[in-house]
């Protein structure tokens, strides 16, 4: 097969060519259609990567608080969530008391701490939870409840923390009280130590406060049963106040 | 764009369309498809007139966005092929001379049978030489290659092209030449 034959054949294969219906006018029409959709398309495109773009950069570029929360002009809620900062302290202070427990009372065993924010459901004996008269309680003050849990030679058992802004009167905290003093500290706090039989030949209540001189107050007492649980009674406290005392003290444990 | 442009444009495709759409049967084997090449190219060519226009040769221009066209439309995964499984029934043409009727027929088969079945860079190497009786060098720039090139791919289209006549001509008892 020439390359003759192959040009000729070429032009035979299109003697059958349907007519041809072309318009140049309707193709240019089609174009420009074609422009003014791929116009809105690119715009549509632009305006929603402009979007997606400010929707991302805008929680960058608002202020934040010290908490990594958003700032707001018109932030006023009064019930604010617990914030996580304070939740981390918190882990903290309870870490460190345990482990100043744990070094302070060897025979102890399962030594840990378990603090949350905010205040007990009830009142500790003697003492009221309210916050000082004339002054009420701010949302962002710090204030905190747990237990210590502890594993002696009779068994588990906790002791209960507080800590708060409150009003402390020692004439009533100390009444009842076996033993009751005042011992001041070198960084102004006053530590009030004061343990109780409540009728009992054997100490059933030791309690010991830490009075910070910005009004901040942490109370740990011992009783002379569980006080996480309500069981567990025994005769006497587990821990009594010169250990509450070390564990109040402890300059490692950051109170307020 | 200007009314003399538009003027221009509208010549230029009514003159070429024709053309154009026969290269593109020839690239592709079926008319409708070669009518859609034929329009994609002229509308991209639409749309790049004002840099265009004052190109010297135009329809050398022309047949480079049809072959690109093509070749890009080859190249699509969803690109849906024309199935050909059946078989059309032979029809008499009663006012046709039978000599002439026979060679058509033959052209036809060349193109829809043994034309297609060359490689595309091949077929339109081939289409563009001996159909557009274009030179080596025009077609090195039409498909965008060197010339040397050209030259290899028409060799091997050539050879491609006669081993498939070959083969189908003993299979119908014609005798090839």
């Amino acid at each position: 097969m020439s390359e003759q034959e192959i040009r000729e054949g070429m032009l035979l294969a299109v003697w059958d060519e349907p007519p041809l219906d072309f318009d140049p006018d309707t193709l240019m029409r089609r174009v420009e259609q074609k422009k003014s959709r791929r116009r809105a398309l690119v715009a549509v495109g632009v305006a929603t990567a402009m979007i997606a773009v400010v929707s991302l950069a805008l929680p960058g570029l608002l202020p934040r608080d010290r908490d990594g929360q958003l700032g707001s002009d018109g932030q006023t809620n009064s019930s604010a969530p617990p914030t996580e900062a304070y939740e981390k302290k918190l882990q903290r202070t309870g870490d460190a008391v345990a482990e100043k427990l744990a070094l302070t009372m060897p025979n102890l065993k399962e030594v840990y701490a378990d603090f949350r924010q905010g205040g007990f459901s009830y009142n500790m004996p003697n003492m009221s939870s309210a916050p000082p008269s004339g002054q009420p309680r701010k949302s962002n003050e710090p204030q905190f409840t747990g237990y210590l849990f502890l594993t002696d030679e009779i068994g588990p058992t906790s002791l209960r923390l507080e800590g708060a802004k409150i009003e402390l009167s020692t004439k009533n905290f100390c009444s009842g009280a076996v033993t009751c003093r005042e011992v001041p500290q070198k960084d102004g706090s006053v530590v009030t130590e004061a343990e109780f039989t409540d009728g009992s030949p054997d100490i059933t209540h030791s309690e010991v406060v830490r009075s910070f001189p910005s009004g901040f107050h942490v109370r740990i007492a011992s009783y002379s049963y569980n006080p996480a649980s309500g069981s567990g009674l025994r005769q006497t406290v587990p821990v009594r106040v010169g250990v509450l005392t070390t564990l109040v003290t402890d300059p490692k444990v950051d109170w307020e | 764009m200007r009314k003399a442009d538009e003027q221009g444009f509208r010549e230029f495709a009514a003159a070429n369309a024709a053309s154009l759409r026969r290269t593109a049967y020839l690239f592709c084997g079926d008319w409708h498809t070669a009518e859609d090449l034929m329009q994609s190219s002229l509308m991209k060519m639409y749309m790049a007139w004002k840099r265009i226009k004052d190109l010297d040769n135009l329809i050398a221009y022309a047949r480079k966005v049809l072959l690109r066209t093509w070749l890009d439309e080859k190249r699509r995964p969803w690109r849906r092929a024309e199935q050909r499984d059946g078989e059309l029934p032979d029809a008499a043409d009663a006012t046709s001379d039978p000599d002439t009727t026979s060679a058509k027929l033959w052209a036809r088969e060349l193109v829809h049978t043994a034309l297609l079945q060359v490689p595309p860079r091949q077929r339109a190497v081939l289409v563009l030489r001996y159909f557009e009786d274009l030179s080596v060098a025009e077609v090195a720039v039409a498909m965008g290659c060197t010339e040397g090139t050209v030259k290899s791919q028409t060799a091997r289209g050539l050879a491609t092209l006669r081993a498939i006549v070959e083969k189908l001509d003993s299979s119908s008892g014609r005798v090839a030449s």
